[in-house]
């Protein structure tokens, strides 16, 4: 029989894992430990990725943040595939804070399949490894002679099989090999077929806790009542009212906080009950000064865009041949532009926080935990390790949880009372005082040889950036371009973009899709235009700009993305396939293209939407059509639940979405102001995916940037480009 | 404060609360039934909704004093292990995104079919306008209310 060596540092490292699981029954180096029956464990976790339970029931803790984009699903999927265990077997965890290297629990820029794709195959093969050690040392054959099947290990010789379960305590006393051979993506039987969400059921029966629904032993509510105009302070508050709701606990008040996360100065009322809090807050009384930078408004901000747009832009981003040459001549210019715009998860953000002398721990959804126990460590003088954070699920993120703002106002707001305090966002508040999705202008220009040929292309972004927030004023050169930089997709010869940041006093932050989202609007809107302007086919215009455009690199480190223009045109020929873009168009028919690279989740997608025109300006969406290339996809069935998902929230912002502010104030309060997409709008949609075997890209965001060119393409060929979004604003109307 | 009785999901509970308070924060708060969610407070969005004597009725609306004597489903009760045929259908067409809108659309239509097994598409849309998903999950939120009738008409 083959002696298992305890490695003693493993042993230790499994006992502590198990956190008093582990029950040893008695070990002495050099022990066989199959012959030993009194070893029991409670299970088998080598590394902070996985677990296998004695029932063979696997636990994939899931180091990136579930707020619907499905990671609780692929990620345990991946882990599965290399494990070879059926997937009714595995539930997903999520990744305790704290059980994993810094960065890793940061979940945002659609990278958690690319980021986890590799470690998590080598963790499900390395338990397989283990497992398959074990049971070659029980059959007392070669590990080659054993395989891995539907969880159980097969003796390849004799055919019988042990199950999982019943070699965890054994592979648990083994040493980690260090390096495992991984599956041939060919023998796949997991990934690439679609799987149920893992936890489906419980959010159909309601038993899902989302970081709203948590309860602490002893906690208290509050809601605050905040300084309407960002960095204003609070003069005086008189809360007498308020102290008369029963429930009520007590009231107190905040300072505001600059870079990264904009904390308003804030009155908040801590009851015992959340609507105590929220009725006493109605009864505030409270003067604020608002500072000098109280005046300012989104029409006067469209204003100063449009009056530096035709100027150098302040930052040069990217140069390519010489367009000055051709300036002046044989060109088309247009200007775009587009709104703020705000998150409005569905759950509002909300957290809890108890602070306790020099500890404080923490209760609540968050897309980057790491950045916020950094910040909240140097903000509050707590060290880092007496920080405790209790990760929960969120009811939607859309990048409002990359933001920690509202755990901040939580850590305020705890330090002033002995309990734990869940803070609530009503919902005005969220739609009020959110990390805005920065508005934006473009002016574009473009030059052509005599043979109409498009020769040279200047694209001039202006925007409120969000680096200005997040880096505080130092972040001078802050452009932000992707999707209009180095990356730029059409074969032009002679190429300049640049980009002028224009300050605003209310708060930035990223949204789902971010820059490329911003860029690809008028980027492809443009293109069309010129095709339109020079009577050529949309489609082949752009094709021709890509079919023969090699694949290139971005940058110059090793990092650096690589662009597929022949990516680019393989998702676009698909939209233009699958809708018929060559058959002959009904009566007022008319349809849109667009198409883009998600440079930096690898992936790529088009969209083609048909309208039907019913009135001047006044249409319905007859079909949508999405095609996506994003590499390997792990679970076909997720990714199509994120493009339609991706559709619906892209409409939102092609039709109505849209945050105006007027004296430093934002307007919209709700949903009756700031509007969504609803269910009798949702237009029919088909999504295709293009065969790949590409590495796997990510695909939360890729979804959005292709709907509202395609949308306004498709309007511009019924007569009417629309040049701002929403396009409600520029007299559209749908049905 | 206070005392009410009230009937959730076939059960008698007794809660003491301010007559105003939202019949959703008794849910969420005093009985930990938190399956009934907060998205608005204002009657805009539908995430609150639970079924009130056969109605689909926004539970941020309704104060507990006018609660007592009325049938009250919610989501945890509509079925013992989510074998509605609303949720099956949820289920088979895989729905969910965050997941965090579906309490309120699942009771919506669970209220609408109740008393109507052939809704037609105008009925459907009026009836579904409201309640919203920021995930947009509509399309599935379609063909899920297209399982279902399916299956309840059989
Ligand atoms: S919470 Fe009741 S309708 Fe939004
Ligand atoms: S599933 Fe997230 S809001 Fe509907």
């Amino acid at each position: 029989m083959n002696k298992v060596n305890i490695d003693r540092r493993h042993f230790i490292k499994i006992t502590s894992l198990a956190s008093g699981g582990l029950v040893i029954g008695f070990m002495l180096p050099g022990m066989q430990a199959l012959a030993i029956p009194a070893f029991d464990c409670e299970f088998f976790q080598p590394g902070a990725y996985l677990r296998i339970d004695k029932k063979g029931k696997v636990t994939v803790f899931v180091a990136k943040q579930e707020s619907g984009q499905g990671v609780d699903t692929a990620l345990p999927m991946i882990v599965a595939e290399e494990l070879d265990v059926d997937f009714k077997d595995v539930k997903a965890e999520i990744a305790p804070y704290g059980t994993l290297k810094q960065g890793e629990h940061d979940t945002g820029g659609s990278q958690s399949v690319l980021n986890m794709y590799s470690q998590l195959r080598n963790a499900g093969a390395i338990a397989k490894a283990m497992l398959i050690a074990a049971a070659a040392a029980t059959w007392n054959i070669k590990e080659s002679s054993c395989a891995a099947d539907h969880g159980e290990v097969v003796n390849t010789i004799s055919m019988k099989r042990i199950k999982y379960g019943d070699l965890v305590c054994q592979a648990a006393l083994l040493p980690v090999p260090k390096k495992v051979t991984l599956k041939n993506p060919k023998d796949f039987n997991l990934i690439g077929k679609s799987e149920q969400r893992t936890n489906l059921k419980d959010i159909l029966t309601g038993k899902t806790k989302y970081g709203l629904d948590i309860k602490v032993d002893g906690m208290l509510y509050a809601v605050a009542e905040r300084c309407p105009v960002l960095d204003g302070t609070l003069v005086s508050v008189d809360d007498s009212a308020a102290k008369k709701i029963p429930g009520v606990i007590k009231v107190i008040s905040y300072k505001a906080t600059g870079a990264p996360m904009h904390v308003r100065a804030g009155v908040a009322v801590i009851a015992s009950n959340i609507w105590a809090a929220i009725k006493a807050r109605k009864l505030l009384n409270i003067t604020w000064d608002e500072g000098k930078k109280n005046k300012e408004s989104t029409e006067e901000l469209f204003k100063t865009f449009a009056a530096k747009a035709g100027a150098k832009p302040q930052i040069d981003v990217f140069n390519k041949g010489d367009v000055s040459t051709y300036t002046g001549k044989n060109e088309i210019t247009a200007t775009y532009a587009a709104p703020f715009l705000a998150h409005a998860t569905m759950e509002p953000v909300n957290f809890i926080a108890s602070v306790k002398g020099d500890t404080c721990e923490l209760w609540g959804g968050l897309q980057l935990p790491d950045w916020t126990v950094n910040t909240i460590s140097k903000e509050f003088g707590f060290k880092k390790e007496n920080i405790k954070v209790n990760l929960a699920l969120m009811g939607g993120a859309f990048g409002r949880r990359l933001h920690f703002d509202f755990a901040m106002e939580a850590v305020k707001i705890a330090q002033q009372t002995d309990k734990p305090v869940q803070l609530v966002w009503e919902r005005t508040d969220d739609i009020r005082f959110q990390p805005y999705r920065p508005a934006n202008y473009h002016f574009l220009n473009a030059g052509f040889d005599a043979n109409e040929n498009l020769v040279a292309w200047q694209h001039h972004v202006l925007g409120t950036p969000v680096a200005y927030m997040t880096d505080g004023p130092g972040a001078k050169e802050a452009p932000e371009m992707d999707g209009a930089d180095q990356g730029f997709c059409y074969d032009v010869p002679n190429v300049h973009t640049g980009y002028t940041p224009v300050d605003f006093n209310i708060n930035r932050g990223w949204l789902r899709a971010v820059d490329i989202c911003v860029n690809t609007f008028p980027v492809e809107s443009f293109i069309d235009e010129i095709a339109q302007k020079l009577k050529k086919d949309p489609l082949q215009f752009r094709l021709s700009m890509l079919e023969n455009r090699p694949d290139f690199k971005t940058g110059d480190g090793p990092g650096a993305l690589v662009q597929s223009p022949a990516r680019v045109a393989g998702v676009l020929k698909m939209v233009a396939d699958k809708i018929g873009w060559n058959d002959k168009r009904k009566p007022n028919h008319y349809i849109g293209l667009a198409t883009h690279s998600f440079i930096f989740a690898k992936s790529y997608a088009a969209h083609a939407i048909e309208i039907e025109l019913l009135a001047p300006k006044k249409f319905r969406i007859t079909r949508v059509v999405a095609a996506i290339d994003c590499g390997l996809v792990i679970n076909p069935d997720g990714l199509l639940n994120q493009m339609e998902g991706g559709l619906a929230f892209a409409l939102t912002q092609a039709l109505k979405g849209e945050i105006t502010v007027s004296n430093s104030r934002v307007i919209q309060d709700g949903f009756f102001s700031y509007e969504l997409l609803r269910y009798d709008e949702m237009p029919p949609v088909d999504v295709y995916m293009i065969d790949s075997k590409e590495e796997p890209g990510g695909v939360g965001e890729v979804g959005l940037p292709t709907v509202a060119p395609a949308l306004c393409n498709a309007l511009a060929a019924a007569g009417y480009r629309p040049r701002t979004l929403p396009i409600r604003n520029e007299g559209f109307s749908w049905v | 404060m206070p005392g009410f009785s009230l009937n959730i999901n076939n059960k008698q509970y007794s809660v003491e609360a301010e007559a105003d308070m939202p019949l959703l924060w008794v849910l969420r708060d005093l009985l930990d039934l938190t399956g009934t969610k907060y998205g608005c407070g204002v009657a805009s969005c539908g995430a609150c909704t639970v079924i009130m004597d056969g109605d689909a009725v926004y539970s941020c609306q309704r104060p507990v004093g006018a609660c007592v004597n009325k049938k009250i489903i919610t989501i945890e009760g509509l079925s013992e292990d989510g074998s509605h045929p609303v949720q099956i259908a949820w289920q088979k067409a895989a729905v969910p995104q965050c997941g965090y809108c579906q309490p309120g659309q699942i009771m919506t239509v669970a209220a609408m079919l109740g008393k109507n097994k052939k809704p037609s598409a105008e009925t459907i849309s009026s009836a579904m306008s409201n309640n919203l998903c920021r995930c947009g999950t509509y399309h599935r939120i379609k063909e899920a209310i297209n399982i279902a009738i399916e299956e309840i008409n059989k």
